[in-house]
């Protein structure tokens, strides 16, 4: 049994923007569960309530019903804080200040000893590649250098758990590969990485789970592989010893090649097909699962909940 | 205690590198050393008149100091989700709003000690003499700028940045006049106004009560007593007005 990092259960919100403006219902019955050590990606269409679960683990937003732990500690109180380390959809950060300024500030704020700050933020610095253009007031920064800052003191106290909402969006190539690094480094070092993103190949690459919320919601939660096996649409079927054309069960994408042919049936035609097969006396050569990627579930899933 | 200093130095810092700052404390000074030509207009005694326009400048540019930075420090920190990350942080709610407070009383107590040693200065250049009941005066101004900032703190959790500013000057407004709106409709028969301005009188902190101008610029005696009650007056409000902001934003969704 591994140990819940984080566990969301029964997460419903509602909100109410005005006095003249319909509530929105945001959350409705979220629940899932991050164990230790794990990477776990959360995808959902826009507006599906990503930064809303994120925004309310880290207790800016009040949620109406519902109970969020962390490491078995209420989500709001110190012990937990200390266990966190967030960043947030955008760099939100004081344009006063210089980037070194802001980590320090940051420090003080995490509890990290007086004696130790120095170190922590020029280590900090580095990791994130600002150590050059660190005592330039944020003003000047570009969103991408912000986003390193912003990363940057999600990283400075050492979290066990990093809660990172699109932490790649707005980055060059370059930018992305170096978040990607930084995430796979704190699960080499036993940190429980949660985050929401849009990009589906760092998504694939990175993640041990992923969910997938869908109008405040989970829609479907496990691997990776797992996720994508369980949807398996159709099969490649190869075989020799009959005519293609004369299959009657309908098949798609007919190819022959210079013995055997091959077809792509549905996955609910497949059992027919192999009985016609057997019937008509062919001789089955391989039955591959067609497995949609990652990007073509979730097209699927938000079409569908779209409609 | 950790987190509400550490708030308060950054606040501090916020104010130091604005430059609305400076624009007010620049005027008060030029409004100080400028009233010596309002002295040598006036017919009476320069150094009350140097004294008089002098206090006065300094509540109303020290009343202009707390409102704005007020509502723009606590406010922008709010509208610019800069707050976000702080209290993602082992910080508590009311600990952010603890920390902001201290840090404008910093700011304000700051620019209030500078006005303050000017006008003394300005007093003693043009003839005055040393008057250490001028420290009494603005002393007391201060105690009101920090009954009106927690106002502004609580206006800032409720409502958008302008009304917000507006709100707080309505306060300070309401806060002078109504004890002589009170003491005027009291001989008036029960009317709406009347009740009006009963509510008024006891839901806003009378700013009066810190209003030691007068006697210090005409040497009067002052009571030890009216002191004392002005202090405890100003430290019960401030202390109302700040748990009823931080009870306020301990339940609000930040967005
Ligand atoms: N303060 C608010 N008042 C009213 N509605 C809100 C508020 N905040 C969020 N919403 C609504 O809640 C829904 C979910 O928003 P949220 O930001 O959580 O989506 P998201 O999944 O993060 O989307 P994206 O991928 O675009 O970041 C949206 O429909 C949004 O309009
Ligand atoms: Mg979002």
């Amino acid at each position: 049994m591994s140990e819940v990092q984080l566990r969301i259960h029964d997460l419903w919100k509602t909100f109410h923007p005005g006095l003249f403006e319909s509530s929105v219902e945001v959350l409705r019955g979220l629940s899932l569960e991050v164990d230790k050590g794990e990477i776990f990606g959360f995808l959902g269409p826009n507006g599906a309530g990503k930064t809303t679960t994120i925004k309310a683990v880290t207790g800016l937003v009040i949620p109406d019903r519902g109970e969020i732990s962390i490491a078995d500690q209420p989500h709001d109180s110190m012990q937990a804080k200390r266990l966190i380390g967030f960043m947030a959809e955008s760099p939100y950060l004081y344009t006063y200040l210089t980037g070194r300024e802001y980590l320090r500030f940051s420090a003080e704020l995490l509890e990290i000893e007086s004696a130790e700050i120095d170190d922590r933020v020029e280590s900090t610095l580095a990791r994130v590649s600002m150590t050059d253009r660190a005592d330039r007031k944020m003003r000047t920064f570009s969103k991408g250098m912000l986003q390193r800052i912003a990363l940057g003191q999600a990283l400075l106290g050492d979290p066990q758990l990093l809660i990172l909402d699109e932490p790649m969006s707005g980055l060059d190539p370059v930018g992305r590969r170096d978040v990607r690094d930084i995430i796979l480094e704190q699960k080499d070092r036993g940190v429980t990485v949660f985050f929401s993103s849009h990009i589906i190949p760092d998504v694939e690459t990175v993640c041990d789970r992923v969910a997938t919320v869908i109008a405040g919601s989970v829609r479907g939660i496990g691997a990776v592989r797992e996720l994508i096996a369980r949807e398996v649409e159709s099969y490649e079927v190869t075989f020799t010893d009959l005519d293609p054309k004369s299959v009657t069960t309908p098949v798609a994408s007919v190819h022959r090649g210079s013995d055997a042919a091959w077809v792509r049936v549905d996955a609910e035609r497949r059992d027919t097909l192999i009985r016609e097969l057997a019937d008509r006396g062919a001789r089955l050569v391989s039955l591959t699962p067609v497995q949609s990627s990652l990007e073509e579930l979730l097209l699927r899933q938000y079409e569908e909940a779209a409609s | 205690m950790r987190a509400i200093r550490i708030i308060a130095v950054n606040t501090f810092r916020e104010a130091l590198r604005d430059r609305v700052l400076y624009l007010f404390l620049g005027f008060a000074i030029l409004l100080m050393a400028s009233s010596k030509i309002f002295g040598i207009l006036t017919v009476g005694e320069q150094d009350k008149i140097i004294k008089d326009l002098g206090l006065a400048g300094i509540q109303f540019f020290l009343m202009l100091i707390a409102v704005m930075m007020s509502v723009i420090l606590v406010s922008r920190e709010i509208d610019s989700k800069t707050v976000y990350y702080l209290l993602a942080k082992p910080v508590r709610r009311w600990q952010f709003l603890l920390g902001k407070y201290a840090g404008l009383i910093l700011v304000v107590l700051v620019n209030l000690v500078l006005m303050t040693v000017i006008l003394v200065f300005f007093v003693w250049l043009y003839g005055g003499g040393f008057d250490p009941r001028l420290f009494l005066a603005t002393g007391m101004i201060g105690v009101e700028m920090a009954v009106l900032i927690a106002f502004a703190v609580l206006f800032s959790v409720l409502t958008k940045p302008i009304l917000g500013s507006v709100f707080t000057l309505a306060v300070f407004v309401v806060g002078h006049l109504s004890q002589d709106l009170w003491l005027l409709t009291r001989h008036l028969p029960g009317s709406l106004g009347r009740t009006l301005v009963s509510v008024l009188y006891y839901l806003v902190p009378n700013f009066e009560r810190f209003n030691f101008k007068t006697e210090v610029v005409h040497q009067l005696p002052i009571p030890a007593a009216a002191i004392g009650l002005a202090l405890v007056y100003g430290c019960f409000f401030t202390g109302l007005v700040l748990v009823l902001a931080c009870v306020r934003f301990e339940r609000r969704d930040l967005q």
